[in-house]
């Protein structure tokens, strides 16, 4: 998933930079804005070590290994913290483990921190369901949703970067179908993400709602 | 053997368009059937790719670029099924090889010195040495020189390097938390 150093041109990683910068400023005021801004940091600490964690956790799915993100998850649980608590996680990876790489920081922050926001977005709307499903069920069916569909559009992400940016030289078609096969791989990763970020939910709405974002 | 007078009349008759294609070297392909097979003992250098994983990079893209053109690949191929490729650079300097399978992939440059290169005479025209790169591997003496391995672009850590790398990161978070939370608990009285 991580887009690593040397696979993308110039402009696409500057790109990717200001979309990140934008984007991370624009939560920070969202932050900012509330009564005691830090009074989530300590959530958003340990749920970004989980992520810097979890993308060594490495599941074989051919062609390529496959990995959990949980940028749903964070989405979910932490709301607009998300985007800060990713691109933390992500400047570790690279640095310590080579995972991704610092000139596609931008891209890949952009790229998963956007579509944490976009989860948040999404299990935000889980009182539409309210009414039919009642409070826990609404919330769990939506976190499954967010949480799939938070790893999803960053595939769809990753796809679109990767595709149309295949450097000449090499052998464009048979490229695009290892990235074919890559984002197929990634199919039971959304379901599992979906269930995973579902359960954390449950628990934290059991033990602690206070935890959750509104 | 009906080949052999459709021939001869073409040779004959259409000598004159002939001989101009021939100088052309167009038809040299279509008329020459025989084949004629070398070999040179040559010195290679061989990549080995493979997923931090541990899983070799099988069947994933290679492109070679020479130090003189850096944006037009001098030679392209697979990996093998165990993430190996191999290419013998005519010359010496920074050859940068690019490895792509899936968006997921590495630079890597081979630092190529002067006494690493064969004497024999490489004329050989890129295109070709891409086409024949798995052949060459099988019928050239490949010897890399004095078997030196070349740091690989990202170092190899132990599993307990990287549990101590990843427990020191986490403990920083872990850390952060409890600072924050210990503020919070500040603040309410």
């Amino acid at each position: 998933m991580h887009i690593p150093d040397g696979v993308l041109p110039p402009q696409v990683c500057v790109g990717g930079y200001a979309v990140t910068g934008l984007a991370t400023w624009y939560s920070l005021r969202q932050i900012n804005r509330r009564e005691n801004p830090s009074a989530d940091v300590p959530k958003a600490a340990l749920m970004t070590a989980a992520f810097f964690l979890a993308s060594s956790l490495h599941v074989p799915i051919p062609p390529a290994s496959v990995h959990l993100v949980l940028n749903g998850l964070l989405g979910v649980v932490l709301g607009y913290f998300a985007f800060p608590a990713i691109l933390i996680g992500l400047f570790f990876q690279a640095v310590m483990f080579q995972h991704g790489g610092l000139t596609t920081l931008g891209v890949n922050a952009a790229m998963m921190g956007g579509s944490a926001l976009l989860a948040y977005f999404i299990y935000s709307c889980h009182p539409i369901a309210k009414r039919w499903l009642g409070e826990q069920w609404s919330r769990l069916t939506f976190a499954f949703i967010a949480g799939a569909s938070g790893l999803g559009f960053a595939i769809l992400i990753f796809l679109g970067l990767v595709i149309t940016q295949i450097p000449t030289g090499f052998d464009a078609q048979m490229e695009r179908t290892a990235i074919y096969g890559l984002a197929l791989a990634h199919v039971p990763m959304m379901l599992l993400e979906g269930f995973f970020t579902a359960a954390i939910m449950l628990f934290f709405y059991r033990v602690k709602p206070e935890l959750l974002p509104d | 053997m009906r080949d052999q007078p459709i021939m001869r009349r073409i040779r004959w008759q259409h000598l004159g368009v002939l001989v101009p294609l021939f100088l052309l070297g167009v038809a040299e392909r279509a008329i020459a059937h025989g084949v004629v097979m070398e070999y040179t003992a040559t010195q290679a250098y061989e990549i080995t790719a493979a997923y931090d994983t541990g899983t070799p990079m099988a069947e994933a893209q290679v492109a070679v670029f020479s130090p003189d053109n850096p944006s037009e690949p001098w030679m392209t191929g697979t990996t093998d099924a165990e993430g190996r490729f191999l290419f013998s650079p005519p010359s010496p300097g920074n050859w940068e090889v690019q490895v792509r399978q899936a968006g997921h992939g590495d630079v890597m440059v081979v630092a190529v010195e002067e006494g690493a290169i064969a004497d024999t005479p490489s004329d050989e025209p890129a295109d070709t040495a891409a086409a024949d790169a798995s052949a060459a591997a099988q019928e050239t003496a490949a010897e890399p020189p004095a078997a030196q391995s070349g740091g690989g672009s990202t170092q190899a850590f132990t599993g307990l390097q990287k549990g101590l790398m990843a427990g020191s990161v986490i403990w920083g978070f872990v850390g952060t938390a409890l600072f924050f939370s210990q503020k919070g608990s500040l603040k309410k009285r």
